[in-house]
């Protein structure tokens, strides 16, 4: 089979999986090396469905002994199979990266003979790149369940970056849908990478030489839509995850009907678009806005509301505590406000340091006005129209809706023609 | 009395000896533009500064000095070839003699707030092609990288390289301004390219067929295998591709020609 075919088959495997940064590692350059990676994270392409492409996102293969409901590569599918060997990934990582047309290599696969055989062949492609090309570019490696705690251990002093999918929000759904897969399989090695994490972090500390283990930290992801759990539930995994395991990302995927099943929902269903971009927002709010999960869910209230965005829907319900001046607020307090976010936060904090902020002064710090400012007072004013009845705020905030957001509840919604 | 602009040759040094002869004039000043992008107007006096680089020194030293973003909005307003950043860096020297540093943290400030806009351009521009820059690796190693970028970002880019690819020879060259630097292992410099090639680079979009070697051909062939296999149909969105990717970007992009 040609190279071409391969990477035709396994990339297209892998489009699946939601992550594409390459971030969080400061990898230098050695002398006699080739690469080096971007705290930042870089990308270098977007693809035809808008996301970007900074790593070389690929397979080693698809040729999968289990057989998983919602998955495309599943024993029981009937479709082309490829492996690469260790060698072809490693020269064409290479490659694309002296030509900049990719920051370094994902690497995932479907399980071949054996978990300990699959990682243990992953592993091999990165030790590849690092001893023999001398390659110091960014390699985010995909854990595969199951495989040996030392197979592990060794990927995370080659890797920048490691995952473990934890595929579906709960126990009673991996059964039902990967049977093969068990819940302790998943949560061991992210155990066990989250500790080293932490643990070679502090040995760093103490001194320079100790080994980078996972520099970039790890990530999970989750397949939304396949099964029944609410969206309570799946805030309140994330959050745990973000606690616990010390994970730097939890990634959503809306379900993509590819197999037809008693268990799943039928393949002409559209994949929860709207859904997932909720919870990318409410995911930011946890990490950057300082929200708590039961804050903005509540087992009363237990799915986001698809119209409005998690902190407009939050600010709304806690209307009391609305609304605060933009002179004298704090910055937790500003970060509440719908229409305001970390940058505007930061700006208002800085500006005011120098003079007070007047009315005119608010657009041009960039907050979104005709959203915050049914939530502030400048100097004692109330902003938003007064008198107006609840009811008629929440249709305001509505309204005034990002347009991303606006845009894929539209389409999503829009019925086809033919 | 008229309305004075100031008029440089389109140099660094040029547009801060501009500015501080502005801001050491006392007069109402109009504008400040390089003289190549500037059409006569009929009221205009029109003041002509010959460069002088200690003056221009000098009035970066004060901006350095000053801790804040000052040295940073002039270089990079330098480098984002607007026309009118000679004004707003003007007005912004003025703001940091009364109020000191703290000046440029005035968002509220018009001129301000338009040199933290157009530093964020460069900024933004100059980390997006670290990504959109495509080598062509030429048989004797030589690799060769044209782009056209809108901002001046060809230094930032080069710097960025000199330590990811510092083993390798590479060129890259802004083809907008022509404007070439070479890295040969050790030292980075810049170089000027033979007219020939940049015209027919500019024309198509890919070095001469004779200099694309086969294994060259082979992986952009693979790249744009892989590119396009990568796409999930069922969630596509080109208008949010060209929005990361715009279309003035693809000329020179292997998988979009």
């Amino acid at each position: 089979m040609k190279i071409a075919d391969k990477i035709q088959i396994l990339a297209d495997a892998a489009k699946y999986d939601a992550s594409c940064s390459s971030s969080g590692s400061s990898r230098t350059s050695a002398p006699d090396g080739t690469g080096n990676a971007a705290m930042s994270g870089i990308c270098h392409s977007w693809s035809a469905d808008g996301r970007c492409i900074s790593l070389l996102k690929i397979l080693m293969s698809n040729a999968c002994v289990y057989d998983c409901g919602y998955c495309i590569n599943r024993r029981s599918n009937n479709l082309a199979r490829a492996t690469f060997t260790p060698e072809e990934i490693a020269d064409l990582t290479i490659n694309f990266y002296l030509r900049n047309y990719i920051e370094g290599l994902f690497l995932s696969s479907a399980v071949y003979a054996s978990p300990d055989k699959t990682m243990a062949d992953m592993v091999e492609v990165c030790r590849l790149l690092r001893q023999k090309y001398r390659f110091n570019g960014y390699i985010h490696l995909k854990v595969i369940p199951g495989a040996a705690n030392d197979l592990v251990q060794q990927a995370g002093f080659l890797a920048d970056r490691m995952s473990v999918n934890i595929e579906l929000p709960s126990e009673a759904s991996l059964k039902r849908l990967a049977p093969q897969k068990s819940k302790q399989g998943i949560l061991a090695p992210m155990k066990q990478i989250g500790e080293n994490f932490n643990g070679f972090k502090l040995e760093r500390k103490k001194t320079r030489n100790a080994p980078h283990f996972c520099p970039a930290g790890q990530t999970t992801q989750m397949i939304v839509g396949a099964s029944a759990e609410s969206d309570l539930q799946i805030l309140n995994l994330t959050e745990n995850l973000y606690n616990k395991m010390s994970l730097k990302r939890v990634y959503y995927s809306a379900y993509i009907a590819v197999n037809d099943g008693p268990l799943l929902p039928a393949v002409s269903t559209a994949p929860p678009l709207v859904r997932e971009h909720r919870l990318y927002q409410a995911d930011w709010l946890l990490r950057f806005y300082k929200f708590q999960a039961h804050e903005i869910l509540s087992p009363a209230f237990p799915n986001l509301d698809e119209r409005l965005d998690p902190k407009a829907a939050w600010a709304l319900r806690n209307f009391d505590l609305f609304p605060i001046d933009i002179n004298r607020a704090s910055y937790e307090e500003l970060l509440r406000v719908p229409g305001i976010g970390i940058t505007s936060a930061r700006r208002i904090i800085k500006t005011r340091r120098v003079a007070a902020i007047r009315e005119q002064d608010l657009k041009k710090i960039g907050m979104v006005f005709k959203r915050a400012r049914f939530f502030i007072t400048l100097n004692g004013k109330y902003l938003g129209d007064a008198g107006l009845s609840h009811q008629h705020i929440v249709s305001a905030m509505c309204k005034a809706e990002p347009p991303s957001s606006k845009k894929l509840q539209y389409n999503s919604r829009q019925l086809r023609l033919f | 009395m008229n309305p004075v602009v100031y008029l440089h040759d389109g140099s660094f040094e040029g547009l801060l000896h501009a500015v501080s002869a502005a801001v050491k004039s006392q007069q109402k000043i109009h504008g400040i533009y390089a003289e190549q992008c500037y059409s006569p107007q009929i009221f205009d006096s029109l003041v002509q500064i010959q460069t002088d680089s200690q003056q221009a020194l000098r009035l970066f030293e004060y901006l350095k000095n000053l801790k804040g973003a000052a040295a940073r909005f002039a270089v990079n307003g330098f480098l984002s070839d607007d026309r009118k950043v000679g004004f707003h860096l003007y007005q912004m020297v003025r703001e940091c003699l009364v109020h000191g540093a703290k000046a440029t943290r005035l968002y509220t400030h018009d001129s301000i707030r338009y040199l933290d806009n157009l530093s964020h351009k460069v900024n933004v521009e100059a980390h997006r092609f670290t990504g959109l820059i495509r080598f062509r690796i030429l048989e004797d190693g030589l690799q060769y990288a044209p782009f056209a970028p809108d901002c001046m970002v060809i230094g930032h880019c080069a710097l960025h390289f000199k330590q990811r690819l510092k083993n390798r020879r590479w060129i890259l060259h802004d083809i907008r301004r022509n404007h070439a630097m070479y890295w040969d292992g050790n030292v980075l410099q810049s170089i000027d390219i033979d007219d020939d090639f940049t015209n027919h680079v500019r024309q198509h979009g890919e070095i001469p067929e004779s200099r694309l070697s086969v294994e060259e051909r082979h992986y952009q062939q693979l790249w744009k295998v892989f590119h396009t296999a990568i796409a999930n149909r069922d969630r596509n969105n080109l208008d949010l591709q060209r929005q990361f990717m715009p279309r003035r970007y693809w000329k020179y992009l292997v998988e979009m020609r």
